[in-house]
């Protein structure tokens, strides 16, 4: 079992090795650096705003679920206490 | 100690004291000073950009030297003394000793700043805050480029010494009873921003120096027409500015430590954890300086290199926002002024620091190097959660210094005000650098898209200015007007605040 | 740690923060990867690209064809072809900016970067400092000017 998990990493790793530095542009064929680095953008954007999105729903909802008033706000453990 | 509610001292004597709490209500009164002063700076400058050509502003050399006084003054004149008012109020009542470990250093190392704040505000030089050479050596018109450089280096000592008074108060003068681990995070946040002080200043100095000597034509280090490198003034300007960084920040992080628990009615998720990602922090942030460079020809290894050193200053921050979100998990939460500022700081802080990562991916520097997307993304930290973090702390010490309470719908106002403004600002400033406007320009061709975002950023400032003008009043009316606070629990949350204000001023 | 932090020791479970610090340090390895590789593809210059070279001063661009012939303010180039820009700066740092091509790097006197592009569309571009220069630096402007191939 080891064996074959290991050997698939290798596999996977050698084959994203060969992807990276497999890519060269072609005669008469330029790279559009416009294209390349807009996509890099928007694909980063795109995980940083799902994960903003959850961040800042956490603090929503922390905020409405932990206030004070809410119906059912219980006083925490450490209250009374010297803490 | 409640200043001046029962017993009023005439103003020389708390000018002269060397107490701790004394010298912190100078940093506090000065550091709020020139927070007005700047504020008043920014105006200026977002209505010069509300429309293309010239609107209150003459001509762009008054327009270089508001943004470089401006920045300047919030960096060294606001940010670093209202930490220091915060640390001397309560570093040495955490630790449990009578005073700062040096308390006649306390009062010198204050009453530097007026004098070099002096030197900046009179000069009023137009080098931005970076004073890049060659330009501030061949062209920067003296006296106030000079100027700057004396004002930068008396504020520069003025930093260590506080800092040296802070690393000796936490680590000799701290109670025996209490071992260095449970000193609380506050104090935490000073020893470690102090420490990053003491390493990474020094190299600045040394700078400040050789840009004198070059301006005087008697050395050439950052002078390309003999020989010098301006691109190694950059290295040696990032490796203090970049630590200088988490020095800023820290201390409002540790702000946020104080009032989140106090506010959520429990303890702190993990004291071990905020205490492990402050040390991270004062550690590694020493390996990211250059991502400050990448656009100055710097090779593909290099850019590499501080690629990842910046990525690995992020988890130390996650890591806090992580122990504030797991501290109100579960608690029962008053939203009193300072508990909304340290929670809008929190969430600012989080987009603050996914615009950081952003810049640090090399490719994407080619979009946003030195255009409105890197201004945003410094305010949304300096402003965002650096000013977010203190003025929540002000307020939450303003029972302790005033003995009376501020006016708290004023204050609820303030925050409302100033969270809409600041996303208007910065969050449109990100954009606006997306279409391609450079920083630090006095005047722009009128491309439509630019027209509206300068002019939602300006609207924003000046929600930002009111609500700025509210606080000032509630501040002043307060402190001499305001109801008396209890001072067991002004906020009324139970527990045990770091407040002891029947503490004996020998002064007094 | 243990003993440092003494009786402070937490009442709960720390496993919820080490996934967390585990996402957290996912992520910011597929950022490093990703930037890395995109890098790694727009550094690479084409062998054939014609060379510019672009000098800057307060405050305007000069530039200089391989064939010698100079612009001031403008510049000519063809769609489908490469450009290599050899940047310098005669008095203090500027930073060369087409921002629609995405092409920006500092003008350092002493100092010759490159960066290279190639243009798709024809049309007209702006071209401006991104470095502050001084007086005149928010107008240190000009117009890139891409043809079709005559």
């Amino acid at each position: 079992m080891r064996y074959i998990v290991g050997t698939f990493v290798v596999m996977t790793v050698m084959f994203t090795v060969n992807v990276v530095f497999a890519a060269t542009a072609e005669p008469g064929e330029y790279l559009d650096r416009r294209v390349e680095i807009w996509n890099l953008f928007f694909r980063m954007m795109v995980v940083a705003i799902t994960i903003g999105a959850v961040v800042s729903g956490t603090i929503i909802w922390l905020i409405w679920r932990f206030r004070e008033s809410h119906p059912n706000a219980k006083p925490t453990k450490y209250e009374g206490t010297d803490w | 100690m409640v200043l001046e509610l029962h017993k009023p001292r005439p103003i020389w004597q708390i000018m002269f004291s060397t107490h701790h709490t004394d010298v912190g209500l100078l940093y506090l009164i000065m550091s709020l000073g020139f927070l007005f002063l700047g504020g008043a700076l920014a105006l200026a400058i977002r209505a010069e950009l509300f429309f293309p050509g010239s609107q209150i502003i003459a001509d762009s050399m008054t327009f270089n030297r508001i943004f470089t006084v401006h920045g300047t003054t919030l960096i060294f004149l606001f940010i670093l003394p209202s930490a220091s008012a915060v640390g001397n109020y309560f570093v040495p009542i955490m630790v449990r000793y009578k005073d700062m470990a040096y308390p006649k250093l306390n009062a010198i190392a204050f009453w530097m700043i007026p004098p070099g704040g002096a030197l900046i505000w009179l000069g009023f030089a137009d080098f931005t805050w970076y004073a890049t050479p060659p330009y501030s050596i061949i062209s920067a018109p003296g006296p106030a480029a000079d100027m700057w450089i004396f004002g930068l280096k008396i504020l520069g000592v003025s930093s260590i010494l506080g800092a040296i008074n802070f690393v000796v108060t936490i680590m000799k003068c701290k109670h025996p009873d209490m071992s260095l681990g449970q000193v609380p995070l506050l104090a935490w946040s000073f020893l470690s921003s102090s420490l990053i002080i003491l390493v990474a200043l020094p190299t600045f100095a040394a700078a400040l120096l050789m840009l004198l000597t070059d301006r005087l034509g008697v050395s050439g280090f950052f002078n390309p027409a003999l020989g010098g490198d301006p691109i190694a003034y950059a290295h040696l300007f990032w490796f203090t500015f970049h630590p200088e960084v988490y020095v800023l920040v820290i201390p409002a992080i540790g702000m946020m430590y104080e009032i989140i628990p106090r506010f959520s009615r429990k303890p702190i998720f993990s004291h071990a954890s905020g205490l492990a990602a402050f040390i991270i922090l004062a550690i590694v942030g020493f390996s990211s300086w250059a991502h400050h460079m990448y656009a100055t020809g710097m090779s593909f290894t290099e850019k590499t290199v501080f690629m990842v050193g910046t990525l690995a200053a992020v988890p130390a921050s996650a890591m806090h926002v992580f122990n504030f979100l797991a501290t109100m998990w579960g608690g029962r939460i008053r939203f009193s002024t300072p508990m909304m500022w340290a929670v809008g700081g929190i969430a600012l802080f989080f987009s603050a620091g996914a615009g950081g990562v952003v810049n640090s991916a090399m490719p994407l520097d080619f979009v946003t190097h030195d255009s409105y997307w890197v201004v945003g993304h410094f305010h949304l930290f300096v402003m965002g959660t650096i000013a977010f973090g203190t003025i929540g702390y002000v307020y939450y010490m303003f029972p302790y210094v005033t003995g009376r309470m501020y006016h708290e719908v004023l204050g609820k106002i303030h925050f409302v005000l100033a969270m809409i403004g600041t996303v208007m600002v910065f969050f449109t400033q990100h954009i606006l650098g997306l279409y391609g406007m450079p920083r630090r320009i006095y005047d722009y061709p009128p491309i439509p898209e630019w027209i509206t975002m300068n002019q939602i950023a300006t609207i924003g400032a000046m929600l930002i200015g009111i609500s700025m003008a509210i606080w000032l009043g509630n501040m002043i009316y307060s402190s001499a007007k305001g109801p008396e606070a209890n001072m067991e629990d002004p906020f009324g949350l139970g527990g045990r605040y770091y407040y002891p204000h029947t503490q004996k001023n020998p002064h007094h | 740690m243990r003993g440092l932090i003494g009786n402070m020791s937490d009442e709960h479970s720390s496993w919820p923060e080490w996934v967390y610090i585990g996402v957290v340090v996912a992520l910011l390895c597929w950022v490093g990867a990703e930037a890395w590789n995109v890098e790694r593809l727009v550094e690479h210059v084409p062998e054939d690209a014609e060379i510019i070279k672009v000098v800057g001063q307060q405050w305007f661009w000069t530039f200089e064809h391989e064939d010698g012939t100079k612009e001031v303010g403008e510049l000519h180039l063809e769609t489908g072809k490469a450009y290599k820009f050899e940047i310098t700066s005669t008095d203090v740092n500027h930073s060369f900016n087409i921002h629609d091509y995405v092409v920006l790097l500092d003008a350092v006197p002493g100092r010759i970067n490159t960066v290279w592009f190639s243009p798709t569309e024809a049309g007209e571009y702006d071209i401006q400092c991104r470095e502050y220069c001084g007086l005149i630096h928010y107008n240190m402007r000009g117009t890139l000017y891409v043809e079709d191939p005559s």
